[in-house]
């Protein structure tokens, strides 16, 4: 018999878990900015997400990976918070587009966000404004691979490093009303 | 030709100059009138004669524009009329410092919309506005953001992060134009990266 506690089969274990992860993406249906226009061609017949296993999702609780598309008005980054503390881990975050990554051509706006990182844990940035559907299909699969080498653990990062996440995010939305989560 | 096709607007700058003593309106172009008003007073009664009596039924657009040299605000409300197809611009203007102008959200429902935005965004007072509360801003405790003596970059220093260049960063203009043989023109100088 084998004992999937034991230290050797966990890790046959691990390895067909994330197989199993990896294959079924399912991404939470919420466009933030510009990007999300880039959405519909990769789902849609000529790009074929699907057969790659990714797959939209309509509400937080059924999603594995949280899309920032392009620009973050402080206003949505309350509600994307919000949405990403009610997603199931494991749980992942793309940042889509130059906009997350550094500001993009909205950097000295008053109302966006520049650096997504120091808001939410991001494990794969995909660069562009915007970028093709060529490229947020590559961005998945060097999600699939962090995944399978179990490299993307943005979501356990982010729950040992609550505090400093907090600050930051407390630092941008002035009027904190949010429910607590004891994970 | 040109006359006889600036027939309408020239009646309706005509009609209109001469029924508001403060108002001074010109033809700017074919379809196009432009009515500058010198009192702030006159502006719902303008715009109601505007309605019911001319035509100008379809309220397109209203906007602010800021004068910071001049210390002022200028408002511009759009007309259209769909029998005679003519846009009608009127101009206000009003004082920065404490800008209050007349309420128009009873002669057209929508330009509530209008004038809760430029509330929020220029910081302009409009008295009896229907749901005068925070708008598309949420939180906010600085100074209206539209204005342009907000100081957009400060704001941004203070309140966002910027993500710190790449270290190996480096200006290749120089290398390019020796390479090829070119020469960088003087009036291009001054925005190598030293």
């Amino acid at each position: 018999m084998i004992n999937i506690n034991d230290k050797h089969s966990q890790i046959i274990v691990d390895i067909i878990k994330e197989y199993a992860r990896k294959q079924s993406l399912f991404i939470l249906a919420y466009g933030t900015g510009c990007g999300s226009i880039e959405i519909p061609p990769t789902m849609t017949s000529k790009y074929d997400a699907e057969r790659y296993g990714i797959r939209g999702a309509a509400t937080p609780r059924q999603a594995d990976v949280l899309l920032i598309t392009g620009y973050l008005a402080t206003k949505t980054l309350k509600r994307v918070i919000r949405a990403y503390e009610q997603m199931q881990s494991p749980k992942y975050v793309i940042g889509f587009g130059s906009c997350t990554i550094n500001g993009g051509m909205y950097w000295d706006s008053y109302n966006t966000i520049n650096v997504l990182d120091k808001y939410l844990p991001v494990d794969v940035y995909i660069n562009g404004c915007m970028p093709r559907p060529e490229a947020v299909l590559a961005g998945f699969d060097k999600l699939k691979e962090l995944i399978q080498a179990g490299k993307a653990e943005g979501w356990k990062h982010y729950q040992e490093n609550l505090d400093w996440y907090r600050e930051n995010q407390k630092k941008v939305i002035v009027n904190w009303q949010m429910p607590d989560y004891n994970w | 030709m040109d006359n006889i096709k600036l027939e309408k607007e020239q009646q309706l700058a005509d009609i209109l100059s001469s029924d508001f003593t403060r108002l001074d309106a010109k033809v700017i172009r074919e379809r196009r009138v432009e009515a500058v008003l010198s009192s702030n007073d006159i502006i719902p009664s303008v715009l109601l004669f505007a309605k019911d009596k001319m035509g100008y039924v379809h309220f397109s657009h209203m906007s602010c524009v800021d004068w910071l040299e001049e210390g002022e605000f200028e408002v511009v409300y759009i007309l259209w009329n769909p029998e005679e197809k003519i846009n009608l611009l009127i101009k206000v203007r009003t004082e920065r410092e404490n800008a209050t102008l007349p309420n128009i959200d009873y002669i057209w429902r929508q330009a509530n919309t209008y004038e809760r935005e430029i509330r929020e965004m220029f910081g302009i007072e409009f008295p009896g506005l229907v749901a005068a509360k925070e708008f598309i801003l949420e939180d906010w405790q600085d100074m209206p953001p539209m204005r342009r003596d907000f100081k957009t970059k400060e704001y941004v220093d203070d309140h966002f992060f910027h993500r710190p260049g790449r270290e190996d960063a480096k200006d290749v203009r120089e290398e390019i134009a020796n390479r090829s043989g070119e020469e960088i023109p003087e009036f291009a100088k001054k925005f190598s990266r030293k």
